[in-house]
C-alpha cells in the first residue's frame, strides 16, 4: 500500500496544476463567464517551456538558481504530505514541522531572488507575503496542534489517522480546527479575500509580484510551484480535517472529491468576496488563532458533545 | 584522568602566555595563535569531560576557598566556547593588526576567554563571583581600548550600570545558597525551605536573566555588543550571554532542590517576551550589528522557552520530554552560539570592506566578496531557523517541546505553551522576514555606494574563520541526532540513555526530522530541476519598472520593506516621524525626513525610571549647600535627635 500511496503522491507532480485550473474555470462559470479550460494550466506550462528566459541586469546566481531550488522544496513537501493517510517511503519521514520549515525554505528563496532583481513590484509583493507570513504561521502551526491533540504526535501519518471515521466530528475542537485551517488554505494559496491571483496590476499582487521578472523556463518552474501549494496545502487539509474513512482505495476517491469540493469552495468564496484591504488581514488570522487556541482549550479541558 | 587535569592546566596556561604575548606587539599574530590552541585543547577536554560524563579536578563547595573543576555541562559549555571562540581568534589574527589598540585588544581578548572559562570551571562562590565580574568588566573595558566617542561611553555606562543592578540578583542567589550550604547539594536548599527556594529562584532569574539578556532586562545589550571589534562583539554575543544561561541552569535545574511549575511558566512567559520583542525591534533596525544585537534577545528567548517546557515536564514527572527539551534549549545554545559568531564576524569582515554598516549603504557583496558572502548567508540563513541549516534543527526541537507541553499537559499550562508555541511560531517567521531583508540588502541587488563596487573579500585568516563556523553550521544542521542523546542525558533527572542516538531527530510522537536524506533530497532534485531545465537561453533585460528608468534612488530601503509590517504592528512599535519642510517665497525648498522607530521598554520603562532617578538626585544635591552653617545645623540635629532617642530609652 506504500507504493501505490508513493505512486499517489508522485502523480502528485502531474495533477497538481489540475487544482488551479479547477478553480479557474469553476469560477468563470460562478460568475456567467465560459472561462477557460481546466486544462488551462497545462497550456501555459507548455508554452513558457518553449519561450526563453529572462536575466535582468545585474541579477546573480541567487535569481537563476531560486526556480529549481523552490520546486525542490515543493517536490520535498509533497512527499512528506501523506495521501489517503499513507505514505511511500522516501525516508523524508512525515513531519507536520518539518512540512512548515520546507515551505519556509521556500518562501525564503523566492524573497532572496526578488531583492537579487532589485524588482520594486517584486519586493513591495514580497514584503507583503512574508508581513503575511507571520501571521499565516502562528496559525498553521496551532492549527497544527489541533490536529495533533487527538493523535498525541505531530506525525501526519497519525494525524491523519486520528481524523478518520466519524466520532470525531462529535468534537468542537475538530470543528474550530477546520475553520482555523480554511484560513491558511486561504493564505497559502493566495485566494481571496487574502491575494487575488487574477490581478494584472503589479500594485496589488502578493503571490504573484516575486514571479514578475521570470520568463520561459524558470517562470513554468514557479507557475508548477503555485499549483503545489495547491495539492500540498489542500490534501493536506483534506487527510486532517476532513472526513475520510474506510481502505486505502475508498480513501483515494475520498480524498479526490474531498479536494474537488475544497476547489468548488474556493471559487464560491473568489467569486463572493472582495480582496480584503490588506493592513486587516492579520486581524482575520488573529481570530483564527483565537479559534484554534480555543478548540485546543476545549479538547485539553474535556469539553464535548 | 591525569590527561585531562594536565591538558586543561596547558590550555588555561598557554591562554595567558597568548594574551601576554599580544600584548609585546611584536608577537600580536603569534599571541592569537597561542590562545586559539589553547582554547582548542580546553575544547578536547570539555569534550571528554562531556561525552565521559566524569568529574574533573574538584566537586562544588559551599565553603570559602578557590576550587576548579570540571563536570558534564561545564563540558559542554567549554566545548561550545571552543568551537567558537578559536574560529574568532583565525579571524582576530588578521583582523586585529592595524586596528586602534591592537597590542591591548589581544591581550584583553585572552583576558575575557579567560574569565569566561574561569566562570564554567570555578566550584566555590568567591571564585564564580569573581570571574563572573570580570566577565562584565574586561569586554567593556576593551570596548573603551578600541572606541572612545561619546556615543560609545554612555553604551558602555548603560552596559555596566544595567548590568550591575541587576546582576546583585547573581550575588543574591549565590551567597544564599552558599549560606545554607546548597551549591552543589539540592537536598540542602530544599531542607532550608520554600522561602528560601524562592529568594534563590527569583535572585537567580534576575541576575543571569539581565546578563542574558532577557526583556526587560535587555536594554544594555543592542547598546553594548554593536559598540565593540568585531571579534569580541562575536564573543560577547556568541559566548558571553550563554555563560550567563549556564549560570541560570546550575541554579535553577540542578541546585533549586525541586522543580517548581511556576518558575516554568515564568521561563515561557519571559521566553516568550523575549523572542518576539527582540526579533521585532531587530526588523526595524538600520544598523547590521545593531540588528544582530536584538537577535541575541530573540533567540536567548527561544533557549528560555526550552527551560521553560523542560520545567514542566520535569513537574509533570515525564522524564522523557523533560531531557529532550532540555537537550533542544542547549542544542539551541550551541546553534546561536555558532551563527551569531559567524555573523557578527562577517558584520566585522564587511566593515573593513566598505567602511558601513547602514543596512541601505551597502548591497551587492555577494559577488564581490564571494567567501564572506557565502558564509554571511548561510549564517543568515541558519539564523531564520531553515531546513537543513542548524537553527532549524534545535527550533524544531523548541517547537515539538512547547507542542508536547500542549498535548500532555493540564488546561491552564497547555493553554500556555499553546501561545508561546504560536508565538515562536510568528517569531520564526518574522526571523525569516528580518534575515530575507539583510541578505537582499546587503549580499545581493547592485552596490548602493562607490566603496561596495570596489569591495574583495578580506586576508585569508578572517576567511578561514568564517568558514569554518559555516561548516559547522552546516554540520550540526544535518547531523543534530548525533549530540542530542549525550546534550539529554545532561538534564536533571535523566537516567542515562533517553533517547537512541541517530543521525535525525527520531522521537517519540514526531513524524522525525531527518536533515541528511531532507538535505539530499533538495540538492538532487534541484540538480536534477537544472538538468531539466536544459541549457539556458536568457535575454538580458532591464528590470520592470513600467517602462520607467530603473534608478538606485528608487530602489527598497531597510525601512520600506518592513513598512507593512510597521503599519499592522504600529500600537506596539510605535515609529516616530520628523519631517521637516523648508519654505521660502512659497516655494519649498528642502524636505528633511527621519523616521526611527524606539524600543517601547526604553521609552515606557527605562527614560522615566531615568528621569525619576535624576530627579531624586537633584533633590538630594539640595541637602548639599556647601555652606559651612547649614552642615553645622545637620550636626546639631544630629546630636538632639540622638539624646531625644536616648532620653525615649530607645538607644541603650
Amino acid at each position: 500500500m506504500n507504493v501505490a500511496a508513493g505512486m499517489v503522491q508522485v502523480a502528485g507532480i502531474a495533477l497538481a496544476p489540475l487544482l488551479p485550473g479547477s478553480i479557474q474555470t469553476l469560477k468563470a462559470r460562478l460568475q456567467g463567464r465560459r472561462g477557460p479550460s481546466v486544462l488551462q494550466p497545462y497550456r501555459t506550462l507548455w508554452r513558457l517551456w518553449h519561450k526563453s528566459a529572462v536575466d535582468p541586469q545585474g541579477t546573480g546566481v541567487i535569481y537563476r538558481s531560486a526556480p529549481p531550488v523552490v520546486a525542490a522544496c515543493l517536490l520535498a513537501a509533497l512527499a512528506i504530505v501523506p495521501v489517503a493517510g499513507r505514505s511511500g517511503s522516501f525516508g523524508l519521514g512525515n513531519d507536520a514541522l518539518v512540512l512548515v520549515g520546507v515551505l519556509a525554505l521556500a518562501r525564503f528563496v523566492l524573497a532572496a531572488a526578488s531583492w537579487d532583481t532589485g524588482n520594486g513590484f517584486a519586493l513591495m509583493a514580497c514584503a507583503r507575503e512574508l508581513m503575511i507570513s507571520v501571521f499565516g504561521e502562528a496559525l498553521l502551526v496551532l492549527a497544527l496542534l489541533v490536529a495533533a491533540l487527538p493523535a498525541h504526535s505531530t506525525d501526519l501519518l497519525a494525524m491523519s489517522a486520528a481524523a478518520a471515521g466519524g466520532h470525531i466530528w462529535s468534537e468542537p475542537t475538530h470543528w474550530c480546527g477546520l475553520i482555523a485551517f480554511v484560513l491558511v488554505i486561504l493564505v497559502e494559496t493566495g485566494r481571496q479575500p487574502i491575494d487575488n491571483p487574477d490581478t494584472h496590476l503589479e500594485l496589488t499582487m502578493i503571490h504573484e509580484g516575486p514571479l514578475l521578472e521570470y520568463a520561459g523556463r524558470d517562470l513554468a518552474f514557479l507557475q508548477w510551484v503555485g499549483a503545489a501549494r495547491h495539492w500540498v496545502i489542500l490534501v493536506l487539509g483534506a487527510e486532517l480535517f476532513l472526513p475520510h474513512w474506510g481502505g486505502f482505495a475508498v480513501s483515494v476517491g475520498q480524498l479526490a472529491l474531498v479536494v474537488c469540493l475544497l476547489c468548488g469552495a474556493l471559487a464560491l468564496i473568489e467569486t463572493e468576496q472582495a480582496k480584503m484591504r490588506i493592513l486587516r488581514v492579520p486581524a482575520l488570522l488573529g481570530v483564527g488563532c483565537a479559534i484554534a487556541l480555543a478548540g485546543a482549550g476545549m479538547w485539553i479541558g474535556g469539553i464535548g458533545v | 584522568m591525569a590527561v585531562l587535569d594536565w591538558g586543561a592546566l596547558a590550555g588555561v596556561t598557554m591562554l595567558a602566555f597568548g594574551g601576554a604575548l599580544g600584548a609585546t606587539g611584536r608577537g600580536l599574530r603569534a599571541g592569537l595563535a597561542v590562545q586559539a590552541e589553547g582554547m582548542m585543547i580546553l575544547g578536547v577536554v570539555g569534550v571528554a569531560v562531556l561525552t565521559g560524563g566524569d568529574v574533573l579536578g574538584a566537586g562544588f563547595r559551599s565553603s570559602v576557598g578557590l576550587a576548579f573543576g570540571l563536570d558534564p555541562l561545564s563540558g559542554f559549555f567549554l566545548a561550545v566556547l571552543a568551537l567558537t571562540a578559536v574560529p574568532t581568534l583565525i579571524f582576530a589574527r588578521d583582523y586585529l593588526p592595524g586596528s586602534h589598540g591592537a597590542r591591548a585588544l589581544a591581550a584583553l581578548t585572552a583576558a575575557f576567554l579567560l574569565s569566561l572559562v574561569g566562570v564554567l570551571a570555578a566550584r566555590d562562590v568567591i571564585g564564580f563571583l569573581g570571574f563572573w565580574e570580570l566577565m562584565t568588566l574586561v569586554p567593556a573595558t576593551a570596548i573603551l581600548v578600541s572606541r572612545r566617542d561619546r556615543e560609545v561611553r554612555s553604551a558602555v555606562y548603560a552596559y555596566l550600570a544595567i548590568t550591575h543592578l541587576g546582576g546583585a540578583g547573581v550575588w543574591i542567589a549565590l551567597l544564599a545558597l552558599a549560606y545554607h550550604g546548597a551549591i552543589g547539594d539540592p537536598a540542602a536548599l530544599a531542607a532550608a525551605g520554600a522561602g528560601a527556594q524562592t529568594l534563590v529562584a527569583v535572585a537567580a532569574l534576575v541576575g543571569f536573566g539581565t546578563k542574558a539578556g532577557f526583556i526587560p532586562l535587555h536594554a544594555w545589550l543592542p547598546r553594548a555588543h554593536p559598540v565593540a571589534p568585531a571579534h569580541l562583539s562575536a564573543l560577547m554575543s556568541g559566548m558571553m550571554i550563554k555563560v550567563a544561561l549556564y549560570g541560570l541552569i546550575r541554579v535553577e535545574f540542578q541546585w533549586l532542590g525541586g522543580t517548581p511549575q511556576l518558575l516554568g511558566l515564568a521561563l515561557l512567559a519571559i521566553g516568550l517576551i523575549s523572542s518576539l520583542g527582540g526579533v521585532l525591534w531587530a526588523l526595524v533596525q538600520h544598523e547590521l550589528k545593531r540588528l544582530l544585537a536584538y537577535h541575541s534577545i530573540e533567540n536567548v528567548g527561544i533557549i528560555a522557552l526550552g527551560l521553560g517546557a523542560s520545567l514542566l515536564f520535569a513537574h509533570a514527572g515525564n522524564s522523557t520530554w523533560a531531557a529532550i527539551a532540555f537537550a533542544a534549549a542547549l542544542l539551541h545554545v550551541a546553534n546561536h552560539a555558532i551563527f551569531k559568531t559567524l555573523l557578527f564576524l562577517g558584520a566585522g569582515a564587511l566593515q573593513r570592506a566598505t567602511n558601513s554598516l547602514d543596512l541601505d549603504h551597502l548591497g551587492g557583496l555577494l559577488r564581490r566578496m564571494p567567501w564572506t558572502g557565502g558564509a554571511f548567508l548561510i549564517g543568515c540563513m541558519a539564523i531564520a531557523g531553515l531546513p537543513p541549516l542548524n537553527g532549524f534543527a534545535s527550533e524544531w526541537l523548541v517547537l515539538q517541546s512547547l507542542l508536547h507541553v500542549a498535548l500532555h499537559q493540564p488546561l491552564g499550562v497547555a493553554l500556555a505553551s499553546g501561545v508561546a508555541l504560536a508565538g515562536l511560531a510568528a517569531t520564526a517567521a518574522l526571523a525569516l522576514l528580518c534575515f530575507a531583508k539583510v541578505v537582499g540588502l546587503v549580499l545581493l541587488g547592485q552596490p548602493r555606494r562607490a566603496e561596495c563596487e570596489a569591495a574583495v573579500d578580506p586576508p585569508v585568516g578572517m576567511v578561514v574563520g568564517m568558514s569554518l563556523l559555516a561548516l559547522m553550521c552546516i554540520a550540526l544542521g544535518l547531523l543534530p541526532g548525533l549530540v542530542l542523546p549525550t546534550l539529554a542525558g545532561l538534564a536533571p533527572g535523566a537516567n542515562g540513555s533517553v533517547l537512541a542516538r541517530h543521525a535525525g531527530l527520531i522521537l517519540p510522537g514526531t513524524g522525525s526530522y531527518l536533515p541528511l536524506p531532507l538535505a539530499l533530497a533538495l540538492a538532487a532534485l534541484t540538480a536534477a530541476l537544472i538538468g531539466l531545465r536544459g541549457k539556458r537561453r536568457a535575454a538580458p533585460a532591464p528590470s520592470w519598472a513600467c517602462g520607467q528608468p530603473v534608478v538606485a534612488e528608487l530602489g527598497w530601503s531597510s525601512a520600506g520593506f518592513t513598512k507593512s509590517l510597521r503599519l499592522v504592528l504600529e500600537a506596539v512599535l510605535r515609529p516616530r516621524r520628523e519631517i521637516e519642510v523648508v519654505q521660502s517665497g512659497g516655494m519649498v525648498q528642502s524636505v528633511t525626513y527621519e523616521g526611527h522607530v524606539p524600543s517601547l521598554l526604553d521609552t515606557s520603562v527605562y527614560e522615566p525610571t531615568v528621569r525619576a532617578g535624576l530627579r531624586t538626585a537633584a533633590v538630594a544635591r539640595r541637602l548639599q549647600s556647601g555652606n559651612v552653617r547649614t552642615y553645622a545645623g545637620y550636626l546639631l540635629g544630629l546630636v538632639i535627635g540622638l539624646l531625644v532617642l536616648v532620653y525615649a530609652g530607645v538607644l541603650g
